[in-house]
């Protein structure tokens, strides 16, 4: 009787929860949602074109140039299409070349903490014990640091940094709310009968964390990951906006928001804050759209398909 | 639910369109104001008043709001012993005063607190004191608190910085910092008023406050049990300063705002607005703080910004040359802490002249002086600002905005590019690195920055910011100061101060000398100006000159602009001069209104 209801239990499991039938899911979920759908192709297309005109069309050394003559340049005025800031450099390469930094940084962030996080998470909920106590103990370490503050010293005392020590110093601190929410879900995970089965067929370790636990709770990382990186975009223009971002001759989107912090440019020279700020806004909520989809899909209660 | 999204999305997007509306709009309108820029781009200077022209009668009671614009903390060194930066400066100007009031040409007259006589035969001066003034708290000013403030410099455990070649002129002073001597002996109280000071030698600079000549008073009745060493750091120092100028301080917040309330002993008069308000404000934020009518007096206003006040209804704006002038510095040696004298190192990686003076003359200071500064900066030419007229000499060359000369001068000096990298290397064909400090601040600065570094690598010149941006003042003039191996050239600015004589921050003994470098003609130089012989005005104009000659020779320091101050002022305000000519007159000053107004 056991054994059966066991026997039962496992292929519907599997079905539920198994990796073509989550991508379905996510799939239908998308239909349904017209705002979601609509978000997720204009984000392909402002990715593609940044990434391809930041590389191919604008030169930063170019777009970093002073030039006194085209102080404040207008939009439209002397072939600056977006005008030109209060060093006369374009604000339209400043931007492509901002966004594509603060992608790249995000993009960047997401993937080594989701490797760090999800490999530590996953280990740790499923030995338990020991390892578990081990691994929350530094997490719980690391949460109660202050983080921000830390990273502003951090950029402060470090003379010289670029993009990627950057990210590795944000990688850093930002891997471990990842780590804990697998860990949790993949605690609950590790007692459920399959994984018992497995263990007594003689599984290694190894591959039941990543074969068998990894692609089950993988509608949680997919809508994890989403979310930290609509999160980490906001890192980079954040710290930028507050002056330890990137290095100063390096543009970044929250540098041009910063400008507007003179009353003067605020009111009277949109065109230097205002493309920047439109452009973390409707990526921001863009990214939170396509989130929502897959946060969705991921919890059968909220489905809407 | 999807609906409502929808509708939230659709706020959201109008919200947008609207902001970007109004700022179009406004940019629509600004157009016809900006068109007829680049004719008034250079204003012409002397067009600005030195006194506030307001008849309206005065009221009761208020507090006068003054803006310190610093992008920074001030300090909070409240003492004329141990400040270091114009900012601390500015705000000891209302809570303490000198000793001696000066003139139009910074000769010092009788009408002060103190006056002096100078008797040149004997090298001895002769200071008197007022009767019956006091100190804030009531106590009397007394001779002692003159002394005092020499024992505190001179004192071997003085953490400040003023113990300088100047002051070794005073006799018995060296004997009382290397601890052999109790007392200072070329100090001698004659009577409860009067204080004679021997010098071993005496040059026109006496008149001025030079020689050695220390023109502020400590209050010894509070400071006296506090260690010299505990004393930069001690209440009276930055809680509780004592005051002999027209306000007492009586409240601070550090580094961001400073309460002061009218002294009732102040020599000349209680002043007649009872409290004021000295707020540190962002450069960025200053015109639109100053629109709205939050400050009645703006010192160290960037005149960057003089393009968003000048049309502006609620303020008249004062203008005066400043003693002032910005320069790059160039690191060639250090400054050896026991011997406490400069040792220049001939092996500095920019001990090189025609390498320093290259870098002169490759940055474009012309057009950054009327692009951001609207002409109220020029190009300086000279160590001496023009105010000291008799002094600064105008016939010298400075170091015009001239590209070709300098990759000539590089080319000549063996600056060559091996590699073709378009970045030269040096003499020996290693990489060729400069490290540039320089000090943070708005935006246009930060521009003007990055413009120059653009400027030294147009002519082939690899010049990177030390730590890779600017640096907050008060740290970079902390690693100028401790020769921080990071820093090979570094901008920095001097307020000159009333004496022009520059022993004080070029002399061998002095660690204002930041460039550290020094040399036995240029001691030869300094020693002349300020020498007996110099009694002799035309020697001493000539030796000046001189010196002002071996300078940008030899170009340790490379002077960039000359600065024009403004200081807008408020309609309400009554009674101001910013002229050098009259004596500090804040107890007359007096409010018109209630509040500040603002502008239209």
């Amino acid at each position: 009787m056991e054994q059966q209801t066991e026997l039962a239990i496992m292929p519907e499991n599997n079905n539920s929860s198994s990796p073509p039938t989550g991508m379905q899911v996510i799939f239908r979920e998308f239909k349904k949602d017209k705002l979601a759908i609509g978000s997720l192709i204009f984000l392909i297309t402002l990715f593609v074109s940044i990434f391809l005109s930041s590389y191919l069309l604008v030169d930063q050394d170019e777009v970093m140039k002073v030039t006194l003559s085209s102080i404040y340049a207008e939009p439209g005025e002397q072939g600056f299409i977006l005008g030109a800031d209060h060093a006369g450099r374009d604000v339209l390469g400043q931007l492509l070349i901002g966004a594509r930094n603060s992608f790249e940084i995000a993009i960047a962030i997401t993937v080594i903490t989701a490797i760090i996080g999800i490999a530590i998470g996953l280990i740790t909920g499923y030995f338990g014990g020991f390892i578990d106590n081990f691994f929350m103990r530094i997490i719980d370490f690391f949460m109660t640091l202050p983080t921000l503050m830390i990273i502003i010293v951090f950029v402060t005392i470090v003379p010289k940094y670029n993009e990627w020590t950057f990210v590795l110093i944000l990688s850093l601190f930002y891997w471990v709310g990842t780590a804990r929410l697998i860990r949790s879900k993949a605690l609950t995970e590790s007692r459920r009968d399959y994984i018992n089965a497995s263990k007594t067929m003689g599984t290694s370790n190894i591959v039941i964390i990543f074969r068998e636990i990894m692609p089950n709770i993988s509608s949680l990382i997919i809508v994890e990951l989403t979310l930290s990186f609509a999160g980490n975009i906001g890192i980079e223009t954040g710290l930028s906006f507050l002056g330890f971002g990137l290095p100063p001759d390096t543009p970044s989107l929250g540098t041009l928001v910063a400008y507007a912090m003179n009353p003067i440019v605020l009111s009277s020279k949109w065109w230097i804050w205002v493309p920047a700020s439109l452009l973390i806004l409707v990526v921001m909520l863009a990214i939170n759209y396509v989130g929502q989809a897959l946060r969705r899909s991921a919890d059968a209660k909220q489905r809407l398909g | 639910m999807k609906n409502k999204k929808w509708s939230l999305f659709a706020i959201l997007l109008t919200f947008v369109l609207i902001l970007t509306a109004c700022s179009g709009d406004d940019s629509g309108s600004k157009k016809s104001s900006t068109e007829p820029k680049d004719t008034e781009k250079k204003v012409d200077a002397a067009l600005f008043p030195l006194a506030v022209d307001n008849k309206d009668e005065a009221v009761e009671g208020g507090t006068l709001n003054v803006a310190l614009v610093n992008n920074a903390p001030f300090q909070g060194i409240f003492s004329y012993a141990f400040y270091e930066d114009a900012y601390d400066a500015e705000i000891l100007s209302y809570a303490t005063t000198s000793l001696f009031d000066v003139d139009g040409n910074f000769m010092i007259t009788d009408t002060g607190i103190a006056k002096m006589d100078v008797d040149e035969d004997n090298n001895k001066v002769t200071i008197k004191i007022r009767e019956g003034v006091k100190w804030s708290d009531g106590e009397p000013l007394k001779i002692e608190d003159l002394i005092y403030a020499y024992e505190i410099i001179a004192h071997k455990d003085y953490t400040g910085i003023r113990y300088d070649t100047d002051f070794r002129n005073i006799v018995g002073i060296e004997e009382y910092n290397a601890g052999t001597a109790d007392t200072i002996s070329g100090l001698k109280k004659v009577d409860e008023t009067t204080l004679e000071i021997s010098f071993k030698k005496l040059s026109p600079a006496i008149y001025s406050g030079g020689d050695g000549l220390w023109t502020y008073a400590e209050p010894s009745h509070v400071m006296k049990d506090i260690p010299v060493k505990d004393l930069e750091t001690s209440d009276p120092v930055r809680k509780t300063p004592l005051s002999l100028g027209a306000y007492v301080i009586d409240n601070i917040v550090k580094g961001e705002s400073v309460k002061l309330v009218a002294n009732e002993h102040y020599f000349r008069g209680e002043p007649k607005i009872k409290e004021a308000i000295i707020k540190v404000v962002p450069g960025e934020q200053i015109a639109a703080a100053i629109k709205s009518g939050e400050y009645d007096y703006v010192s160290n206003f960037p005149t960057q910004q003089y393009e968003a006040i000048k049309d502006l209804d609620n303020i008249t704006i004062l203008g005066r040359p400043e003693l002032y002038y910005q320069y790059i510095g160039f690191k060639l040696g250090k400054f050896d802490t026991t011997e406490k004298i400069v040792k220049t190192d001939t092996n500095a990686k920019m001990s090189d002249k025609a390498l320093r003076q290259a870098m002169g003359y490759a940055i474009d200071v012309e057009n950054v002086a009327s692009e951001y500064y609207y002409g109220l900066r020029e190009r300086a030419n000279s160590l001496i600002p023009p105010v000291f007229t008799s002094f600064y000499d105008e016939s010298l060359e400075g170091y015009k905005y001239d590209p070709e000369k300098a990759k000539k001068l590089l080319d000549d000096a063996g600056y060559k590019d091996v590699n073709n990298d378009k970045i030269r290397e040096d003499k020996d064909g290693k990489p060729l690195q400069i490290n540039f400090a320089a000090i943070s601040g708005t935006e246009a600065d930060e521009a003007i920055v990055s413009y120059y570094l653009q400027n030294w690598k147009d002519v082939g010149l690899n010049v990177t910011l030390t730590s890779g941006r600017t640096i907050e003042i008060n740290s970079f003039y902390d690693r100028v100061e401790a020769d921080d191996p990071e820093i090979d050239v570094y901008m920095g600015a001097w307020g000159t101060g009333t004496n022009p004589s520059p022993v004080g921050l070029y002399g061998k003994e002095s660690p204002f000398n930041y460039s550290r470098y020094s040399s036995d003609k240029l001691t030869e130089l300094l020693t002349d100006i300020d020498s007996p012989k110099a009694m002799d005005a035309k020697f001493r104009t000539d030796k000046f000159k001189e010196w002002q000659e071996y300078m940008a020779e030899n170009s340790p320091v490379i002077p960039v602009t000359f600065r024009y101050e403004l200081v807008p002022v408020s309609k309400r305000l009554k009674g101001v001069t910013i002229d050098y000519a009259v004596p500090s007159n804040f107890h007359e000053w007096e409010l018109t209104a209630e509040k500040v107004p603002a502008a239209k």
